[in-house]
């Protein structure tokens, strides 16, 4: 091998050994975005499939309980006794003959009836669109798992904050009042409070909730504040002088955000289940308005004859329950990974 | 231990004594009255009602008397059923209740156990996605529209079943079913969660490390330890299913204590509900104690006094 040759495969030039750009200013420099602690969370829930599923499932049947309604030709309370009792037809679908407007043994009703409307869900024995009313239901259902999860959040992180974050005497006697109310079947509580109301709305059934519905969440608040009280972020900020309002609403209630959130999202999927409990055995939500619930349990009654009108209700609150628990899930797992269980 | 059991009785009895206290309270703040469905009573037919059931004395000789009554296991007599003790109508519908009620909980537990267990031990294969889905449905799906869906489907249209009423044992299936269907929801979920993290700790490495066989692992050490936590959540599968009676017993007609409990509701017979709602709480109550006493025996880890704070 001689020597020309050697130096042309390295091909060696004095431009390759310049000395690289060194500015000690922009050593520290991040290159990439940093991942927060709520980013690295919604990150996490969406590789997770079953959550993803529940967050699809969620939106889907929020914007048909917030639009549906708007857009429908009819009003829940809308009463047309010449067109009750019909079943399901929907434009397109009837094509594939289902929800074609025939009734269980084929009996084509609309064209009986003479009817040219098209009632996606059927109509109640008070011939009131169904499709309507199951997504105002809906509206109702969500409004009272919003309104019970928001009151328990509030009265169980006060109550939880103030038990843990103060120790003590107090503690204990507040843990006595926590152990009472945990003493007491939920339901039941529920029901003897829904019945000191003649006619109970959506606001007395959601508050009846609350009743003890806020021990859960003052318990799990509690729990964490009294790990978090003695870390060391929090002594460092105690020493440096600040109130006790500054280091529980800037240090303590951040860093307890995450179980609390989950532990909201559970709530409400068991505020819309207690209120068709209640419907169903008598005590929930008044007609002409409606609930998930209340029309589950009306269409019980018809069961045998319209199954349709008791089916769809229950398809959506079930669907309903289910993603909030998918999506409750995955954000207990997204959020802590620990406390998996 | 016997100390803290102790304590506990104590605070049992606190805690029924205060129920008691706002149940009775509560009952006179109703609006209604057992009364007012009857319209054809004349005003001293009504005083005469009133003053039969000691409804003219003040609010707290009432509550006095209601209380001393209670100690001795009265629980004063029904409006609606012509002076029949409630402690007795308890006793008679509380039958099918506790039958349908401790069906559900060994059936739900075992198929739990048994589903979270293979979930486990295929754990991220399709065995174990799908018991995942069934415990979520089973958790998501309200039990009375599974027993609706049950009734109508089994019953009426395949005529398997019967529909509804309390014959015999073949009408306790379906009640039975739709009721357990929570139960193994919530124990395979558990059971599930627990025996992944068993299978993973130390001690399994080393029972295989020793060569004992895969099937002697499983039930010998995985199994048993898994199992322990499960006892925890049998307190709260035990209220759901008493609360999930009122609705099952009302679809299948079942002669049971949350039917009649429902009844009583829609007719104002006060002294029922109160009668009920504290039998339901004392049962909880007791329920709870004897889960935390028997996790103490079974699990020698966990101390019982003084493991708080």
């Amino acid at each position: 091998m001689d020597k020309a040759q050697n130096e042309k495969q390295l091909k060696i030039n004095p431009e390759l050994f310049q000395p690289a750009e060194y500015d000690p200013s922009k050593v520290e420099v991040i290159t990439r975005p940093s991942l927060t602690f709520w980013k690295d969370a919604s990150r996490r829930l969406l590789q997770n499939r079953g959550a993803t599923f529940g967050l699809i499932l969620l939106t889907i049947i929020l914007c048909f309980a917030l639009f549906a309604p708007i857009f429908s030709s009819y009003k829940y309370s809308d009463q047309n006794l010449r067109h009750a009792k019909l079943p399901p037809k929907m434009p397109y679908i009837e094509k594939l003959g289902v929800m074609d407007g025939k009734d269980k043994d084929g009996f084509d009703w609309y064209a009986t009836k003479k009817v040219d409307k098209y009632y996606y869900f059927g109509t109640d024995d008070l011939g009131r669109d169904q499709w309507t009313r199951i997504w105002t239901g809906a509206r109702i259902s969500l409004l009272i798992g919003l309104i019970a999860a928001s009151v328990d959040l509030l009265i169980g992180v006060m109550y939880g904050g103030i038990s843990g974050y103060y120790g003590g005497r107090l503690d204990t006697i507040m843990q006595r009042l926590v152990e009472v109310l945990m003493g007491v079947p939920y339901l039941i509580v529920v029901i003897l409070f829904i019945l000191l109301f003649e006619e109970p709305g959506v606001l007395t059934i959601s508050l009846a909730m609350v009743v003890t519905g806020w021990v859960s969440m003052s318990r799990v608040v509690r729990g964490q504040i009294l790990k978090l009280k003695n870390q060391e972020y929090v002594l460092a900020s105690r020493t440096l002088g600040s109130p006790d309002g500054r280091l529980i609403f800037k240090h303590l209630l951040p860093n307890v955000m995450g179980p609390i959130i989950v532990m909201t999202m559970f709530t409400i999927p068991s505020a819309i289940f207690a209120e068709a409990f209640l419907s169903f055995i008598g005590l929930g939500i008044k007609p002409p308005l409606a609930s998930l619930g209340s029309l589950v349990s009306d269409g019980y009654k018809s069961i045998r004859t319209y199954p349709h009108l008791m089916m769809y209700p229950a398809l959506v609150i079930s669907s309903l329950i289910l993603s909030f628990n998918l999506v409750a899930d995955g954000l207990r797992d997204a959020l802590d990974p620990k406390m998996r269980k | 231990m016997g100390r803290y059991v102790l304590q506990r009785l104590f605070y049992m009895v606190f805690t029924l004594f205060l129920i008691t206290t706002l149940t009775f309270f509560l009952m006179k703040l109703l609006p209604g009255s057992p009364l007012q469905n009857q319209e054809k009573l004349t005003a001293e037919q009504r005083e005469v009602i009133l003053e039969k059931y000691g409804l003219n004395d003040p609010v707290p000789v009432q509550y006095v008397r209601y209380m001393k009554n209670l100690v001795q296991g009265d629980l004063g007599i029904s409006f609606k059923y012509d002076n029949r003790e409630v402690s007795t109508i308890i006793g008679e519908r509380i039958g099918p209740s506790a039958q349908l009620g401790f069906q559900a909980l060994m059936i739900g537990t075992l198929i739990g156990i048994l589903l979270g267990s293979i979930a486990a031990l295929r754990h991220n294969t399709w065995v174990d996605y799908g018991s995942t889905v069934i415990s979520v449905l089973g958790i998501s799906v309200p039990s009375f529209v599974l027993a609706a869906l049950l009734q109508y489907y089994v019953g009426v249209e395949l005529r398997w079943l019967p529909v509804a009423m309390w014959k015999g044992f073949e009408y306790t299936i379906l009640p039975t079913l739709a009721l357990s269907v929570f139960v193994i929801a919530q124990v395979s979920r558990f059971m599930r969660t627990e025996m992944i993290e068993v299978l993973h700790s130390d001690y399994i490495l080393l029972a295989r490390a020793k060569g004992i066989s895969g099937s002697g692992i499983i039930l010998k050490h995985a199994l048993r330890n898994a199992l322990i936590p499960v006892i925890t959540i049998l307190g709260p599968m035990a209220v759901n299913l008493m609360t999930g009676t009122l609705v099952i017993e009302r679809i299948f007609a079942v002669p049971g204590l949350g039917e009649q409990f429902v009844l009583s509701i829609m007719v104002n017979d006060y002294t029922i509900i109160m009668g009920i709602t504290i039998f339901y709480s004392a049962l909880f109550i007791l329920i709870v104690f004897i889960v935390d006493i028997l996790y103490g025996i079974i699990d020698p880890r966990i101390r019982l006094a003084g493991g708080k704070s």
